[in-house]
């Protein structure tokens, strides 16, 4: 029986984890789930409504959501109808997010002491003139030079133009009701165009007809100023735009030719059912634009589709779930009943991996791409890899050494993902350099197989230090095989990113005709690469023990995470296209963390705890001799 | 004898040298990188990775000392360190055959690129306006003094003083009719202004036009930005000063002269690198992402013209996808002028398939070397 228990534990979690991820049951009412699912076309992409809100709000404030004027987080879906059809509510939503002191000033708010304080539109209209006067000087500095609060009003700028362009996407946002006003537009394009016609051939004609076509072709021709997402779907003329077209190239185009094309009727049904507040109607005129899509366009519906059931199933938030649990059970298996709970720990490990790879799949599906296009893909796939690492020691050596690494980088990385998601679409379209899949699997997915290796290794260090000073718990089979875990690791990850590098030259020389150019993100691989050569021959030559080489794979993390998010932050050469900057004081800190745990390592081993437990149980015995003993047939090599 | 020389070289052998070489190439790298922000890449790359110390100037002194091994020393000692480890301790066996293929493939990847860096300027542009033809790419980063003469019925005879020659007081003999060169002035980098902007009268400038003066700037790192050098030339011949003129690289206007009947020009402009071939911007393409401005992709048709190789030939440079022909590549940089304008990066690099044959040294080397350690390990775990 007990050795069902943690067959039994884990498979409960996991089902609990996969049902979360189940579609929530619609609720009666406004089909929500209909029209999150609509495809738009946004920033060269074709993605479901649902995503558009999401995104939008990630822009808007830190934790990406939509709260009501009452102080309630709204569904994104419910929100991003209230900002297309209903604005005047909108506006009064609080959805802007400011924690720059001295952007706060300029609204005249108290000290914030550096929180974040939530605005509607509303709130910032009596200040747009300033905004837009500050962005202006803003702007002229050169972007790596600009300070917080530069960065920080040309952001808000861009958040309120995005609302703008938003709130006139399938409709202007001056209309009472557009419904209304594309079928009385409809039915004065007939008469209008006789009219020109007529004048233009000289003949009497009526003006008032001819007035109302000139005027609602110059609201439509302004309203093109706001165009930012399609979401008018025009497969009569594919190569335009992908076939898809601005509401108001829709509703010119119908002065084109005589009729208003089907998508822009269909949404302005929906804004005079949702302004009514008539639930059936909205449903219903949902329902006919859906059958209409699937019967025009079936082959753009089915990645949106599946994006929205991504979208709502989160994954990668189950995952994190899963691995503190996993945490929890490893690190209580060094406590007690190692076997049970550390076989528990294992399961769910590879119960969360499933998860973890079924998000990594499903993205690099909907994208088209290998799993690593920007720096957001890349935590994703550097915390796969660790764990699949992790598994595979966890499963030689049994020992919760695996699980608990696994667990932790599993979850950082995530949590890293999770934040950078903040930044915008996280399956944007590739620039031009990067649109090569053949580069990108190979030269991309090695070095972010080397960070993972190099992640995971520092881990193992930090373990070895932490197990060996404070616990008791370090016999000497321990330490060994930490030691042994950290040297394979290591040879891993120099293996992966010494040929990761060379291939990012080969790749150099392909495009930019050079191997080598001294970029800041090739300077940061090749760090990573010199620093794996650097314990290699300090093991092999035996200027580093166990402890030694702990404590150099701690400063391995360091190197990575200067090459992976530190050189992006110089903002400089061709690879500064993933620039951020919130994420200095996070990378600082991480960086004294390992500097400390460093140090701890340098404590002399009589003050270890482990240590001393160890000579205590042997009597006499030379416990350093017995962690320095060297693997003698590895020293053989050069 | 031969003891002597072992124990001498034991040290060049020692991993204590590989690790102490290596851990300062990392040293250097990152302070190379971080300097990169304030003086660009190239400059960079000149100070910290191809040069043999960095130097640190005494204030107030111009007195430069060296205070850290440059990227040629760490370099080369590291290479040196590589061989007589090999040479000392070579020893033909498998378990060393994977670091042997690794280390070879490495010790031909730092003497392919030492090579290429020492031998070959690499970095130089193409500019193109649409229909435009051309036979030369111009350096991002260097000027020359260029004395034409364009007497000649077929080609002009282009006679090249480069910058690095080009300092105040200078005079440089020309190994033609007996002209010199005497440089009266020079402003390593000048801003264009108007007469009219000048800060005073007497405010130090050359004058290139009416409408336009030359005042000297500080250089520039930045990396969308050039320095451009100005400059008050005579020539000389005989003793005798044919003409004064002020010259600006970023005005290029080429100035005429007469020496001894020889009609000639001289123009102070961007470096000039010919090709033995010609090449013509047909049409540029800029795409972009449906309703964005995300570049998907810059093309250039291009067409080539060499008549020593009997060449006439339309091609398409495109992202990831370069031109290369005889021992040049041209890809594809940049574009400008509202699209009709295209930008080519110039490389020259001979030896570019050096790192692809090392490439497949290293990698063979390291499965090798990681999958015999692999191998046993797993066969010791199997038995015990």
């Amino acid at each position: 029986m007990k050795k069902f228990v943690p067959w039994i534990i884990a498979i409960l979690l996991l089902l609990w984890a996969v049902s979360k991820m189940m579609p929530a049951k619609e609720k009666p009412g406004l089909d929500l789930h209909g029209f999150g699912r609509l495809p738009v076309l946004v920033g060269g992409r074709v993605m479901p409504m649902d995503s558009l809100a999401r995104v939008s709000l990630s822009e808007w404030n830190h934790h990406g959501v939509y709260t009501a004027a009452d102080k309630t987080v709204i569904d994104p879906t419910q929100g991003l109808l209230d900002i297309l059809m209903m604005p005047e509510r909108s506006d009064t939503a609080k959805l802007f997010e400011v924690s720059n002191q001295d952007i706060l000033d300029i609204f005249g708010a108290p000290d914030a002491n550096g929180n974040f304080v939530s605005y509607s539109f509303d709130d910032l209209k009596p200040f747009f003139g300033e905004i837009e006067k500050q962005a202006g000087l803003a702007e002229q500095t050169e972007p790596e030079t600009r300070n917080a609060f530069q960065r920080g009003i040309i952001k808000l700028r861009e958040s309120l133009q995005l609302y703008l362009q938003l709130k006139n996407t399938i409709q202007a946002e001056d209309s009472p009701d557009f419904g209304e006003e594309i079928a009385a537009f409809a039915l004065a394009i007939r008469p209008g165009l006789d009219a020109v016609h007529a004048r233009d051939a000289g003949k009497p004609y009526n003006e008032q007809d001819f007035e109302r076509i000139l005027v609602l072709t110059e609201r439509y021709k302004s309203l093109t100023q706001a165009k930012y997402v399609y979401a008018i779907p025009n497969p009569q003329e594919p190569a335009q735009n992908e076939g898809w077209q601005h509401i108001s190239e829709a509703l010119l185009s119908a002065i084109r030719n005589g009729h208003v094309p089907y998508a822009a009727t269909a949404y302005g049904h929906l804004i005079s059912a949702y302004r009514a507040h008539d639930v059936n109607s909205f449903n219903a005129a949902l329902h006919d634009y859906r059958d209409y899509l699937s019967k025009t366009i079936p082959e753009k519906l089915s990645r949106p589709k599946l994006e929205f059931v991504f979208n709502q199933a989160q994954p990668f938030l189950q995952a994190m779930a899963l691995y503190v649990t996993v945490l929890v059970f490893a690190l209580l298996s060094w406590l007690i009943w190692p076997r049970t709970l550390g076989k528990t720990a294992a399961l769910i490990l590879v119960g969360a991996f499933l998860i973890h790879t079924a998000g990594l799949i499903t993205r690099m599906y909907l994208q088209g791409r290998p799993p690593v296009t920007n720096l957001y893909s890349s935590a994703i796939f550097v915390g796969w890899a660790s764990v699949f690492l992790c598994i595979i020691l966890e499963r030689l050596y049994k020992n919760g050494i695996g699980s608990v690494c696994g667990a932790t980088i599993g979850f950082v990385t995530l949590l890293i993902a999770h934040n950078l998601q903040l930044d915008g679409d996280t399956l944007e379209m590739l620039r031009a350099v990067l649109d090569t899949n053949g580069w990108l699997a190979t030269h991309v997915v090695g070095e972010a197989l080397g960070y993972s290796a190099m992640y995971l290794a520092g881990l193992i260090g930090i373990i070895y230090i932490f197990r060996g000073l404070f616990t008791r718990s370090f016999d000497e089979t321990t330490s060994k095989t930490l030691g042994r875990m950290m040297y394979g690791v290591v040879c891993f990850a120099t293996l992966f990113s010494l040929v990761a590098t060379i291939l990012g030259g080969i790749w150099a020389d392909q495009s930019w005709g050079r191997f080598w150019g001294w970029d800041p993100k090739e300077n940061g691989a090749l760090l990573i690469v010199l620093w794996n050569a650097v314990i290699l021959h300090a093991r092999w030559g035996g200027y580093a023990r166990e402890r030694g080489i702990a404590m150099m794979t701690v400063f391995g993390n360091i190197v990575t995470s200067f090459s992976w998010f530190g050189v992006n932050m110089l903002g400089v050469g061709m690879h500064s296209y993933g620039f951020m900057d919130q994420a200095f004081g996070p990378l600082i800190g991480f960086i004294a963390s390992q500097v400390v745990i460093i140090g701890l390592g340098l404590i002399p081993l009589k003050y270890w705890r482990g240590i001393r437990a160890r000579q205590s149980q042997a009597g006499a015995g030379d416990a350093e001799k017995g962690i320095h003993q060297r693997d003698a047939e590895i020293t053989e090599v050069l | 004898m031969t003891h002597e020389v072992v124990r001498w070289l034991k040290p060049l052998t020692s991993l204590k040298l590989t690790i102490i070489c290596l851990a300062c190439a990392m040293v250097l790298v990152f302070l190379g990188t971080l300097d990169q922000v304030h003086i660009g890449v190239y400059e960079a790359e000149n100070r910290y990775f191809k040069s043999l110390f960095l130097f640190w100037t005494l204030p107030n002194t111009g007195l430069r000392i060296p205070w850290f091994p440059g990227g040629y020393v760490i370099g080369t000692l590291l290479l040196i360190n590589l061989i007589a480890a090999h040479v000392a301790r070579f020893k033909l066996s498998w378990k060393k055959a994977g670091i042997l293929f690794l280390h070879s493939g490495l010790i031909l990847l730092l003497v392919g690129q030492l090579f290429a860096d020492i031998f070959i300027d690499r970095e130089s542009q193409m500019r193109l306006d649409q229909g435009q033809t051309k036979n030369y790419s111009e350096s991002l980063y260097h000027d020359e003094l260029a004395i034409i003469d364009t007497s000649g019925n077929d080609s002009d005879r282009v006679i090249s003083i480069p910058d690095s020659q080009l300092h105040k007081g200078n005079r440089i003999a020309l190994p033609t009719d007996s002209l010199e060169v005497l440089i009266n002035d020079f402003y390593p980098n000048a801003a264009l202004i108007n007469p009219s902007q000048l800060p005073a009268a007497n405010y130090p400038h050359l004058q290139l036009g009416p409408m336009a003066d030359a005042v000297e700037m500080e250089r520039t790192y930045k990396e969308n930005e050039r320095n451009e050098p100005a400059a008050n030339v005579s020539v000389i011949q005989g003793g005798n000063v044919i003409g004064t003129w002020n010259l600006a690289a970023g005005f290029p206007r080429p100035m005429s002269f007469d020496a001894a009947g020889k009609a000639c020009q001289i123009v102070l402009r961007p470096k000039r690198f010919y090709k033995p071939f010609a090449i013509q911007l047909l049409h540029f393409r800029h795409d972009r992402y449906a309703g964005t401005d995300i570049p998907k992709n810059f093309s250039s048709r291009i067409r080539l013209t060499d008549p020593a190789k009997h060449e006439d030939r339309e091609s398409l440079i495109f992202m990831n996808n370069p031109l290369r022909y005889r021992g040049y590549t041209f890809f594809q940089a940049g574009f400008d002028n509202n699209d009709t304008t295209t930008v080519f990066q110039v490389a020259q690099n001979p030896s570019w398939l050096i790192p692809y044959i090392s490439c497949a040294l290293i990698v063979f080397g390291m499965l090798l070397q990681f999958g015999m350690h692999l191998v046993g390990f797993v066969k010791r775990r199997m038995v015990t």
